[in-house]
């Protein structure tokens, strides 16, 4: 069992709570931070097959598209978070009215 | 090159030392670290766990600092690491600080101001 | 040795994944969630990806944190307006049985288990071809920069970096749009604690330091422009802590300006590569270090401005 297995298994771990709380959640902060999740499991799945790729030194390329991603996940998320409590502020509620 | 051979025997054993004390500071740090998430996980209240937290752990992480600025061995690398082990005393006093104000203002309705 | 220790972290970002999801309350969810971002950052270091691993500490788990943080804030202070609601759990699980919608559980939970053996199946099978490391490795001389990961997010896949800071600002403007809010964070009433002053202003210095260290080191070893950036970012951050509105200080055009500096520069530096003869980010070699400095220097201000921005706007 290599690094690379471990982590890779993982990842598909991660990506499945997320993808469970994404769809079981009920509160907007728990949504966005089970999709947030999810990208962890994406990400951390792209990296172990960096270090599977590996000579001298691990795949760059997804490093970078890793590094590109986790900030633009943060920037949607931000964004998530503005809409969320933007509805908060307008109507107080805290879920979706469908979800309840 | 004769003396390379000389050199390294003289050296095995101020290494052997070197590796031991490591040992012995990262095994101490990480005691130290138990004791601080023991008194975090017992410890009745908020502030008690909070001076559980910050006196135990920062011990703890100096010493394991201590540990692997000897395992590393280069000068540099040792006051990278202090400098590390200084920051980290100093934001997590900051916090531990603020989280223990706040709750202070919390439970105090005279000085805590209503948002 | 090294295999437990993997495999011990692997078992701890499950539980720390799954009790995040699964915590009663959103605070231990919040919590939780930062010690996830933490070991998913050592995670990292276990896989040699130490960008990725400073990445992920400064932005997900840092600045990410400190949004969410100001959320819960928000959540829970129009929580305690209205008292009913103020120990409803927020359960993960669905408490009412309701017979109908057993059957497509089912059929969801037995998907959940194929998609998880598929997925296995496909992360467990080892590797065919060996990427495009050998080709980054061949390219990296001409590059201008020594460390892979830079290379590759500045010269080799430049698009990606400056469409990704083109990203941010699509962000911030949706931030503008969905916040709707006017006036900037004031100052809070209750008087900021000096101690908390003395020690933004002590590390104020430290993070623009550490922060120029991981721009200009990030040619040679782990580090660059994003890492960068959010450093200088949380020094906004933290001057708004301390109570000193910074963002709203520079005037309006200056702020703009910062923001689409970074796409800007770019922009500019890919034209002026196609008018001296080449394709849009196909830096001469013996320029390319420079060239990919100056980029990398605007780009941060530029991602760190706007981070600081996106917290002003959603923290009003």
């Amino acid at each position: 069992m290599e690094t690379h297995q471990i982590y890779s298994l993982t990842s598909v771990v991660l990506f499945a709570i997320g993808i469970g709380g994404v769809i079981m959640a009920k509160h907007f902060l728990k949504k966005i931070i089970a999709t947030i999740i999810m990208g962890g499991g994406v990400f951390l799945c792209f990296v172990s097959f960096a270090q599977r790729d590996a000579l001298t030194f691990a795949d760059p390329v997804p490093h970078a598209l890793v590094i590109t991603g986790i900030v633009v996940a943060v920037t949607s998320a931000a964004f998530a978070l503005s809409l969320a409590r933007r509805i908060h502020q307008l109507t107080g509620e805290k879920t979706f009215p469908d979800e309840k | 090159m004769s003396g390379s051979g000389l050199e390294k025997k003289e050296r095995r054993y101020p290494m052997m030392i070197i590796e031991a004390i490591t040992v012995i500071l990262l095994v101490v740090g990480c005691f130290f670290f138990l004791a601080g998430t023991l008194g975090l996980l017992r410890f009745p209240d908020l502030f008690t766990r909070l001076h559980a937290l910050t006196n135990a752990d920062n011990l703890g992480l100096g010493f394991i600092a201590a540990g692997m600025a000897l395992h590393f061995g280069s000068p540099w690398t040792a006051i990278k690491i202090f400098l590390i082990w200084l920051l980290t005393l100093l934001s997590s006093a900051t916090s531990s600080y603020l989280i223990a104000r706040f709750r202070r203002e919390e439970n105090n309705p005279k000085n805590g101001k209503e948002g | 040795m090294s295999v437990v220790i993997d495999i011990l972290m692997a078992i701890l970002l499950i539980y720390l994944a799954l009790r995040c999801m699964l915590a009663p309350e959103l605070s231990k969810t919040i919590f939780t969630f930062f010690a996830f971002g933490l070991t998913l950052a050592l995670a990292w270091i276990r896989l040699e990806a130490v960008d990725v691993a400073i990445a992920e500490a400064a932005i997900a788990s840092g600045f990410m944190g400190v949004l969410l943080l100001d959320s819960l804030r928000d959540f829970s202070y129009a929580l305690s307006k209205n008292p009913k609601n103020l120990e409803l759990p927020e359960n993960f699980t669905i408490k009412e049985s309701n017979k109908s919608l057993l059957l497509p559980r089912l059929a969801l939970g037995i998907g959940f288990v194929i998609f998880l053996l598929i997925s296995m199946e496909a992360t467990w099978k080892t590797p065919e071809g060996g990427g495009l490391t050998a080709v980054s490795e061949e390219l990296l001389p001409q590059s201008g920069v020594e460390h892979p990961v830079t290379a590759v997010l500045l010269n080799f896949r430049a698009y990606d970096t400056w469409l990704e800071i083109g990203v941010i600002l699509m962000g911030l403007l949706a931030i503008f749009a969905a916040g709707g809010v006017k006036n900037y964070r004031k100052p809070s009433m209750t008087a900021v604690d000096p101690l908390l002053r003395q020690v933004i202003l002590f590390f104020i210095p430290v993070l623009f330091l550490f922060g120029a260290f991981l721009l200009y080191f990030g040619k040679t070893g782990p580090g660059g422009a994003f890492q960068a950036a959010v450093l200088w970012g949380s020094i906004g951050i933290l001057f708004h802590l301390g109570g000193w509105p910074i963002f709203a200080m520079i005037p309006r055009k200056l702020r703009q300006f910062l923001l689409t500096m970074g796409l800007g520069s770019f922009l500019i530096l890919g034209f002026l590569l196609m008018a001296a003869g080449g394709a849009m980010f196909e830096y001469p070699p013996a320029y390319a270090g420079i060239l990919i400095l100056i980029a990398e220097t605007l780009a941060a201000i530029s991602i760190a401005v706007a981070l600081t921005a996106i917290y002003v706007y959603l923290t009003k």
